[in-house]
């Protein structure tokens, strides 16, 4: 009896804390999407209640006056064109590496990983001398190199453990039936892995959708601004407008919070893809 | 429609020879079988012909035609694997279509030829299904299907049973004899089982560490092997084999004291014999008859009787032989802790010399 | 056909082989050269330069290290800064990572609500660090923020303070936000590790009458170890990296009193220039580059090889 009265205490205090914990998160993100809906004196006077009428007041200032539009664009762009890229030449370089013995594949393997292991922003000087000289300082195209380049080892690290469990006999039997390497890469392997292919795409797209370190430093002009980079100059245009800042933020989290609450499981296998052996 | 010539194939992965000097020849229409025990070689030589390896030395023909500097899908080959390595991603037409899209064929006649595949392996109503759905059966027969539609000259078996169930083998076993019949093609079809082997081939190819021990038909492989290696590899349950000496040696035959102390007399074999020599004397266990034979007999104790009802296997041992393996038709009355004494034949047993080759 | 004419036959595939492989190969290789291996390989190169701007000036060979390293006026930042990120690091760990092993083990009960609560924890690791950096200096603020409001409602009137002014209280209240946006990511970690032990040791523990926090201790702890080794490694690396947050709430300046201050924000000034730090300096920011890669690459190996020892093998 003793015992069971005790475990009965022990689930409602792991469900008291699961539940405080699941608040902590939702409350503020729920505080937020709120006062994005409320005037100034709202936030100030009533900070806590629902907004008097959920209007689009602040995201039509938002979307007339800012640059946000431009922004999310931006980011838009930047993001896809990273990570379209990005797993065409990972493809590209796993193929190589998982499916073909050739002298020296140990070192090129090797080559790719030992991308892992170098921050990329400890070398943010040199990069930004070099990009100066190739003319892409304030613009979206050397922000989508940085970006490729950054996350090519993590994408080739994925799909090469992947590529490497396909059967050999597949690609044998392709080329019994005449395909030639390419169309065997292409028609056959390939849209084998491709949900190593979202994985390695969600792994990366999410921190460079996300990022704010290299647009600081190499985007200047307003209309070249990232989402996460422009953010911080709407802040300080918007400083005393709170209920335009809360809705701004909202706006800003909102494409990556849709994606990902419809694609949860593969968001976290993903996100989690490089720290799960 | 098609013969292949091997000429001194050799093949190397590194420093590791794999395949060492292979000749052979197998003729138009031929059902042939490579057989051995893991790892010497069958597949690698398999590979070689198909193109799916590059040979280190040596020549291939088709034909008459030397093909080894060619693409595989230029060879007129087809290949089945133990994996059936179908895509997973195509439909079952689809898989077996995908040879004639590759080479451009019009779709009208690609369907055609799937369709015509598909009817003789029985498998018209799985043409939409993706290989996911099909049995182990299914999926062998597939494979199988598409190697018929892309009609090559010569069919490449890679142990395409070993996946099936004992049953189901037994009956693909039949069905590809039969396909042989009906396709009248060339072969070639590697196995380690020896009862496929057996079966099947019309020529048996024997390999043992990359060589050649024996090409033959089935039944010359089982009454003459050349050697040790391939009298105990075939048939089954395996040769038994007994150590002994040469004892003496003289016109026409050679004496060989076994080592429990046997006298046996080969006339009309001696080969190079010379007294002194360690020589093995084989005899299969379907061979020994349970009484004093003509020839000379062995001694025993039973140790295990298995008792088939039509036939029996009698394990014996004995202080100088571990196991001796007879196969029996009909029931014995044998028991375990028996005495029993087993007769042979000089004319169904083999003397190998020392170096393992038959002594004629 | 003459037998020469085989053999270039063949070379011709082999030659075709290499050029697909080079084909493969070279674009990805030529993009991370371009842009990773060569500019890491600049970086060292540069501090070993006096640099006017963007030109570099003479070769003087290790006095950028000397001078960040042992200058009196500049080292005292650098130390304070390498403190604050000590703070950060060990304190994630235990705040972060603490109550991210503590959901992970609940997590792993099956709980009802598994998935929600999966997928809620989730939410702010891919929230971007801007946002979540803004939305609480926003709440934090001192006058309006919802954070003094919740206290003056609260009535602990006195207890508000303006969290990111006082030396005291900025670098926790970053702690916590920091916390907040990334908790989730090592609680699945720590949770995916768990469930790849066999369930038969815990049940069979479970079994013998081990106690729940006794199993977590001596059968989940000790098999969870790789997990384990990835986060404290990767926490380490994000802590001595740290710099979005504490520049999105407080400036480049570390402020109040250089007590957010961090190797990251100073890296930043040097290199670019700042108010305190006065104009750019290449070769001096590429010092502070070079001695932070070589801190985090020796302490990452040797934790890796310390954290590994202890791993047990599952076999
Ligand atoms: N790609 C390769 N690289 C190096 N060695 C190889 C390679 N392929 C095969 N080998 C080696 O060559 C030898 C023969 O292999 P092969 O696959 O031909 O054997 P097998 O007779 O088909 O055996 P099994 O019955 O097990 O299929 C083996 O020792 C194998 O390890
Ligand atoms: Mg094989």
């Amino acid at each position: 009896m003793e015992k069971k009265r005790n475990a009965g205490l022990e689930t409602w205090l792991m469900h008291i804390f699961l539940v405080g914990t699941a608040l902590a998160v939702l409350y503020p993100i729920f505080m937020m999407v709120m006062s994005g809906f409320k005037t100034n004196a709202e936030i100030f006077g009533a900070p806590f209640a629902l907004p008097k009428s959920f209007n689009f007041d602040n995201y039509i200032v938002i979307w007339n006056t800012t640059d946000v539009p431009r922004y999310l664009l931006n980011s838009t762009i930047v993001t896809l064109i990273s990570v379209f890229v990005l797993l065409i030449t990972g493809t590209m370089a796993a193929y190589a590496i998982s499916r073909y013995r050739f002298r020296g594949s140990i070192m090129v393997s090797l080559f790719f990983l030992a991308g892992l292991m170098l921050p990329l922003r400890l070398a943010i000087i040199p990069l930004f001398v070099q990009l100066k000289a190739m003319g892409l300082v304030d613009n979206l195209l050397g922000l989508i190199f940085i970006y490729t380049a950054m996350s090519l080892p993590s994408t080739v690290f994925i799909l090469t453990g992947f590529l490497r469990a396909l059967p050999g006999e597949l690609e044998d039997s392709a080329r019994m039936d005449g395909a030639s390497e390419l169309r065997i890469m292409v028609q056959i392997m390939v849209p084998l892995i491709t949900p190593a292919m979202v994985i390695a795409g969600i792994y990366n797209a999410v921190p460079i959708w996300n990022d704010f370190f290299f647009p600081l430093i190499f985007i200047q002009t307003p209309e070249n601004k990232t989402l996460a980079q422009g953010l911080t100059s709407f802040f300080g245009e918007y400083s005393v407008n709170f209920g335009v800042l809360y809705a701004g933020l909202t706006l800003a989290a909102l494409p990556l919070v849709v994606v990902f609450i419809v694609q949860s499981k593969r968001f976290i296998a993903g996100m989690t893809a490089g720290a799960i052996k | 429609m098609a013969n292949i010539e091997l000429r001194d194939v050799n093949k190397q992965f590194g420093d590791v020879k794999v395949i060492k000097d292979v000749n052979l020849a197998v003729e138009d229409n031929e059902f042939v079988v490579f057989v051995g025990p893991s790892g010497c070689g069958k597949s690698t030589l398999l590979r070689l012909i198909a193109g799916l390896e590059d040979l280190t030395t040596g020549e291939i023909h088709i034909d008459g035609e030397r093909i080894d500097h060619l693409a595989p899908a230029s060879r007129g080959l087809a290949m089945v694997f133990q994996s059936y390595a179908l895509y997973p991603h195509f439909t079952v037409a689809q898989n077996m279509g995908y040879a004639l899209r590759v080479a451009r064929e019009d779709k009208a006649s690609i369907d055609k030829k799937v369709y015509e595949a598909a009817e003789i392996l029985q498998l018209t109503e799985y043409l939409d299904r993706k290989p996911k759905a099909l049995s182990g059966g299914q999926r062998q027969r597939v494979a199988i299907g598409r190697a018929i539609v892309r009609n090559p000259k010569v069919f490449l078996f890679d142990e395409p049973l070993s996946n099936l169930d004992a049953k189901l083998r037994v009956a693909m076993r039949i069905e590809l004899t039969k396909l042989h019949r009906a396709l009248n093609a060339t072969m070639i079809y590697v196995t380690h089982d020896q009862i496929e082997a057996m079966t099947m081939a019309d020529k048996i190819v024997v390999l043992r560490d990359g060589i050649v021990e024996q090409i033959g038909a089935p039944l010359d492989l089982y009454n003459t092997p050349d050697n040790r290696f391939v009298a105990g590899f075939i048939g089954s349950p395996a040769m038994n084999f007994f150590k002994g000496k040469v004892s003496g040696v003289h016109e026409g035959g050679a004496e060989i004291t076994l080592s429990d102390g046997t006298l046996i007399n080969f006339p009309g074999k001696n080969g190079t014999l010379s007294v002194g020599d360690n020589v093995e004397f084989g005899v299969r266990p379907e061979h020994f008859s349970i009484e004093p034979g003509a020839d000379g007999s062995l001694r025993g104790e039973v140790y295990a009787v298995e008792r088939l009802g039509g036939e029996t296997y009698i394990y014996l041992s004995s202080d100088s032989q571990k196991e001796i393996v007879v196969h029996a038709t009909g029931d014995h009355r044998v028991a375990v802790g028996d005495r029993v004494e087993i007769g042979f034949t000089i004319a169904q047993s083999y003397l190998f010399g020392p170096d393992g080759q038959s002594v004629r | 056909m003459q037998t020469a004419d085989y053999a270039r036959a063949k070379r011709a595939r082999a030659r075709n082989l290499k050029l697909w492989l080079a084909f493969l190969l070279a674009p990805p290789a030529f993009i991370l050269i371009v842009f990773v291996f060569l500019p890491m390989a600049s970086a060292v190169l540069y501090s070993l330069y006096d640099w006017d701007g963007l030109v570099r000036k003479e070769f003087v060979g290790l006095d950028n290290f000397a001078d960040i390293l042992f200058n009196p006026n500049k080292n005292s930042i650098l130390f304070n800064a390498f403190w604050n990120n000590v703070k950060v690091f060990t304190s994630l760990m235990v705040i972060q990572n603490g109550l991210a092993l503590v959901l992970a083990l609940l997590l792993a009960r099956n709980p009802r609500g598994y998935r929600f609560y999966q997928v809620v924890f989730f939410v702010p690791v891919i929230l971007s660090t801007v946002i979540i950096g803004f939305q609480w200096k926003l709440f934090l603020n001192p006058v309006f923020g919802l954070v003094n409001k919740a206290l003056h409602y609260a009535g602990l009137s006195d207890w508000a303070l303006p969290w990111l002014g006082l030396p005291e209280t900025a670098l926790p209240a970053m702690l916590l936000v920091n916390s907040w946006h990334w908790f989730g990511f090592p609680t699945l970690v720590f949770l995916a590790a768990i469930h790849r032990i066999p369930k038969d040791f815990i049940e069979a523990a479970r079994l013998d009458g081990a106690s729940e926090w006794r199993i977590a201790r001596e059968i989940i702890w000790p098999l969870m170890a790789p997990a384990v080794t990835i986060i404290v490694v990767l926490t380490f690396i994000g802590s001595f990296n740290w710099f979005e947050i504490p520049y999105i709430m407080n400036g480049l300046e570390g402020s109040p009193q250089g007590s957010t201050d961090m190797l990251g924000l100073l890296f930043y000034r040097t290199a670019f220039g700042s108010v305190s730090a006065g104009g750019s300096d290449f070769g001096a920011g590429s010092a502070l580059a070079v001695l932070m890669f070589i801190f985090i690459f020796i302490f990452s190996v040797i934790a890796t090889k310390y954290l590994t020892s202890r791993e047990v093998e599952l076999s």
